[in-house]
């Protein structure tokens, strides 16, 4: 396997195909940053265009773009609070206080590197730990998935801000919307009254662009001459050899690396929960979590080498199962079976130069995005907030659109998305937290689906989901995520007292 | 009332202008409405044939395949349904889910919307058991059935699917009872398969190509030995008669004007005979079962019976 | 001073609670028709909802006795209501006249509506923009945008 491995990188090299994954990432940067353009959809649009292409061009362009995307939806999140793309979500969280600050350059530089580290570890683990990687996809059956899901909707509660009621409102409302559409089992409509575009459910770009881009987009009509500390000029930008000592999170790049590509080879679930959960563990375990959420880097590091991780590693279930880890995996495998490459144990064999070819342009992606996006980022992209206000908003406008009607090419959920951008401001406005409407909408119908697949299979028992190692370390887990820090909190107070 | 209006004078207008200009059809291109995203298993038998009837149409013809995806497949083909029926819109059309959609919910057409021009696909079920099961072939399948009724968990893609009815049919004809456990889409059931969760998968043979030293393929649902893998038994061989499959192919509106018709089908029957394009399917994991105008109609209106049936003994949802 | 009964009922946060308690109470009546196990996690959810609102509600009401002015959700709702419309109509517009001359329209005039008013800025950002939508999603990726329903096909 190893000799295939070097085998195919030879033709990596060839011009062209090279020259696809400085395209992708590129690309992937550009539509990455664009409020309301995501990577799924920039992959969907490439898709068909890739039919006519040599298979090694079009997956280079492709993994280009995935990589590129990643980082490049944290432009946005860190300068508009606008997440680029849903896995940038828990970026905004210290990368825009950050901006705030004036430390928008650093933020974008621990952003890149970040990226990049995490997409290198999950392009390793692509290259080399791909089978064994995949029999551990196989140990999560659907109680066990519905345990990982339950995890992961755990760690809402540190999500919910100020307002505990507050937050809750926005999980139940996303675990809500992600309830809409076909039923699970039976296929029975829920809630799309009759609408045909309703019954795949909601689409999370579509809800993700309604909830973080229209608020901010009417905020800057509202208030058109407002100079916020937010622009090039004091991004705070410097050299990126004199930013790079800074950056001292290996435990951090590390854990999020390890978590972004567990997430990654788990179906469903995707960037937005490996971010998520990167972001919690790294804060819960620092030494001055008070700082987090007002501006810590590392929180920015944490998120962005979790949302890079899961990029290549998403792609072993895919090559090896067919089962994709995250959305734009999924439009991904639209993308392989374009060119005849069928998901399955045979694929290493019949077309090794190209799926460890493959391989290859992911890693190089990954490594051309601190070259790339380094200089891109923090010199062209922090200019466009140098236009005029209205001007931003019309323009972010036009890119919602063009980013939600893509998806599926239609007017439909474009409607969908200004319905959710009002409740979206109405949300903004009264401090109501927006993560866990996402966490929900992603981990809720998830886990539903996974549930009462066990419990069919456990003929109706509920004992099902508690019948093997692996769910029940994820239920000790869970519990531990959730009751671990209030008995910590206890025992050091308990021990204040005495 | 509209349509039915706009459709009229359509076909008045047509009627009037025949002839001449009929005899240059295609004089611009022709929309293939997919009902998937691009790269799905019926998107890419469109894009793959869609050179091959540009080739037989002739006279520079051009197909451009435009993806609606969405509700499995029924918004694209309810587009199709309703199109001008001038040729120049043409759609894929998925048997049996286009027919069971129209039986377990509305849909906006019905199988006398179509004009039928040829199924291109047919991947028949097959039935794999996990290596865990200790099931390997199907009399101790069927055994273990007839013993614990319901103790096999059966994976398969969606209720009211291919597989589901292979299900019923292997139920009604063996006397026995499986637990179903319909998850999205076949890839995920394999895996559910792969990972010993389930015992029994209910696939399609283009699905289990790739995993056959992982499982145990215990048949294939057709008449004849798949072209696509000789070596596996069909269950005809096995003494059980069960014959099912996913098929996929083209449709026009109903109320083609004859010569596109006729156009439209000659292009499409040259599909079976053309080498170039057997191997491009072959290549994508498509078995090719080639089946024009009256005879696809035939089939989709027994598989529309088929369907109808099971819902009235056992209703999916 | 406290407020008066009718405008303490116009709290923001307190019409948001009842608007919630209305939608979700609405939404739970498709529910009926679902299995019972279909129904239960948005039965469940929408309840929540309904309890949590209610929560809401109550402490609105007495930050209200305690006479806590509730901050108002906008100093210009003029300009945020005219703004969504603006996006509304243009999205109406894309779907009946067409993609880019709506596009044409909107990036000028929502500049210009909302304060941006240099001719020449306004004509450079839209060909830009327009221009290169149409070079990348039309001219290179062949990607359709809606063309106006309006017009027929």
């Amino acid at each position: 396997m190893y000799s295939d491995l070097l085998h195919a990188l030879p033709n990596v090299f060839a011009l062209t195909n090279f020259a696809a994954v400085v395209i992708g990432v590129i690309a992937g940067i550009v539509v990455g940053a664009m409020p309301g353009l995501s990577a799924t959809m920039a992959i969907s649009v490439l898709v068909p265009f890739t039919f006519g292409l040599e298979p090694l061009v079009a997956l280079g362009l492709m993994a280009g773009i995935y990589n590129g995307a990643m980082y490049g939806g944290a432009i946005p999140a860190v300068l508009l609070r606008i997440p680029g793309t849903p896995a940038a979500v828990a970026t905004t969280f210290d990368g825009y206080p950050m901006a705030q600050k004036g430390q928008g350059g650093f933020a974008l530089q621990v952003a890149v590197v970040s990226s990049s580290i995490g997409g290198i570890a999950s392009a390793f683990a692509l290259m080399l730990l791909a089978p064994p990687l995949s029999k551990v996809t196989l140990l999560f059956g659907p109680s066990e998935v519905f345990w990982v899901a339950v995890f992961g909707l755990a760690s809402i509660i540190f999500l919910l801000g100020g307002n505990p009621v507050k937050g809750l409102i926005s999980a139940c409302f996303g675990v809500f919307v992600s309830v809409i559409g076909s039923d699970p089992i039976y296929g029975n409509d829920r809630f799309t009254f009759g609408q045909l575009e309703m019954l795949d459910g909601i689409n999370i770009v579509i809800l993700l662009v309604g909830l973080y881009a229209l608020p901010p987009v009417i905020d800057l009509l509202e208030t058109p001459l407002k100079t916020d500390g937010v622009n090039s000029s004091n991004l705070g930008t410097e050299p990126i050899w004199k930013a790079l000592p800074r950056m001292k999170y290996w435990k951090t790049w590390i854990r999020g690396s390890l978590i972004g590509i567990w997430i990654g080879i788990l179906p469903g679930a995707g960037g937005s929960m490996a971010a998520f959960m990167s972001y919690n563990e790294a804060r819960r375990t620092s030494k001055h979590p008070e700082t987090w959420g007002e501006g810590e880097p590392e929180g920015v590091a944490a998120a962005e080498v979790a949302n890079n991780a899961d990029t290549a590693s998403a792609l072993i279930p895919a090559l090896t199962l067919g089962i994709p880890g995250t959305a734009v995996a999924a439009v991904m495998l639209g993308g392989l079976l374009v060119h005849g490459l069928q998901p399955g144990p045979m694929l290493f064999r019949d077309n090794p130069d190209i799926v460890f070819g493959f391989m290859w342009q992911f890693l190089f992606g990954a490594i051309l995005l601190v070259l790339l996006g380094g200089s891109l980022a923090t010199n062209s992209f922090a200019r466009l907030l140098n236009l005029p206000r209205p001007l931003l908003g019309s323009v972010i406008i036009v890119l919602m659109l063009i980013g939600v009607y893509s998806i599926h090419g239609r007017m439909f959920d474009v409607y969908l998305m200004l319905g959710f951008g009002a409740i979206g401001w109405v949300m903004d406005r009264l401090k109501f937290p927006l993560p866990p409407v996402v966490l929900g909408l992603i981990l809720g119908g998830f886990a539903e689906e996974n549930l009462r697949l066990a419990l069919r299979i456990g003929r109706g028992d509920p004992m099902i989901l508690f019948q093997n190692t692996t769910s029940l370390i994820l239920v000790a887990l869970t519990i531990a995520v959730v009751v671990g820090p209030t008995l910590k909190k206890r025992f050091i107070d308990g021990r204040k007292e005495v | 009332m509209f349509n039915i209006f706009k459709t009229t004078a359509l076909a008045g207008a047509l009627a009037l202008s025949a002839g001449a200009a009929l005899a240059d059809y295609p004089e611009k291109p022709i929309e293939v409405i997919v009902g998937y995203s691009a790269g799905g298993g019926t998107d890419v038998m469109a894009r793959t044939a869609a050179p091959f009837i540009e080739k037989y149409l002739g006279d520079g013809a051009s197909l451009v395949v435009k993806n609606m995806p969405g509700a499995s497949g029924q918004i694209g083909v309810t587009e199709a349904a309703n199109a001008d029926p001038d040729g120049y819109t043409l759609g894929t059309f998925n048997l049996p889910g286009m027919m069971a959609r129209t039986i377990d919910r509305e849909a906006g057409y019905d199988r006398d919307s179509f004009t039928y021009l040829a199924n291109v696909v047919n991947d028949p079920n097959v039935i794999v058991t996990s290596k865990n099961s200790g099931l390997d072939t199907l009399d101790k399948l069927l055994a273990e059935a007839k013993a614990n009724p319901g103790a096999i968990t059966v994976g398969m893609s969606s209720l009211g699917g291919d597989d589901h009815f292979a299900l019923i049919k292997l139920q009604n004809a063996t006397e026995t009872e499986f637990t179903i456990v319909p998850f999205k889409g076949s890839a995920p059931a394999r895996t559910a398969l792969l990972g010993g969760h389930v015992a029994m998968g209910i696939l399609n043979i283009s699905e289990v190509a790739e995993f056959q030293d992982q499982l145990n393929v215990l048949g294939v649902a057709t008449n004849e030995r798949s072209t696509f893998a000789p070596d596996l038994p069909t269950f005809k061989e096995q003494g059980l008669d069960l014959v099912n499959g996913s098929m996929r192919g083209f449709i026009a509106p109903a109320g083609l004007p004859e010569d596109v018709q006729a156009k439209l089908l000659n292009a499409f029957s040259q599909l079976a005979s053309d080498q170039e394009f057997l191997a491009a399917m072959a290549a994508t994991a498509n078995p090719v079962e080639v089946v024009t105008g009256d005879d696809f109609k035939q089939l989709t209106s027994d598989l529309y019976d088929l369907a109808k049936g099971v819902w009235e003994t056992t209703p999916w949802n | 001073m406290p407020e008066s009964r009718t405008s303490r009922l116009k709290r923001p946060e307190t019409l948001t609670a009842l608007g919630i308690i209305v939608v979700a109470a609405a939404f739970l009546i498709p529910t009926y028709d679902l299995r019972a196990i279909s129904a239960l996690l948005p039965a469940v959810m929408l309840i929540g909802l309904i309890v949590l609102s209610v929560l809401l509600l109550l402490a609105d009401q007495r930050k209200a006795r305690a006479g806590e002015d509730a901050q108002p959700m906008t100093k210009s709702p003029k300009r945020v209501i005219g703004a969504f419309l603006l996006i509304v109509a243009y999205a109406l517009a894309t779907d009946f006249i067409g993609f880019y001359v709506s596009t044409a329209a909107t990036i000028p005039l929502v500049a210009w509506v909302f304060g941006y008013r240099s001719p020449l800025g306004l004509l450079i950002a839209t060909v830009i923009v327009v221009g290169t939508i149409w070079a990348i999603f039309d001219f290179g990726m062949s990607q359709d945008f809606p063309t106006g329903r309006f017009w027929g096909r």
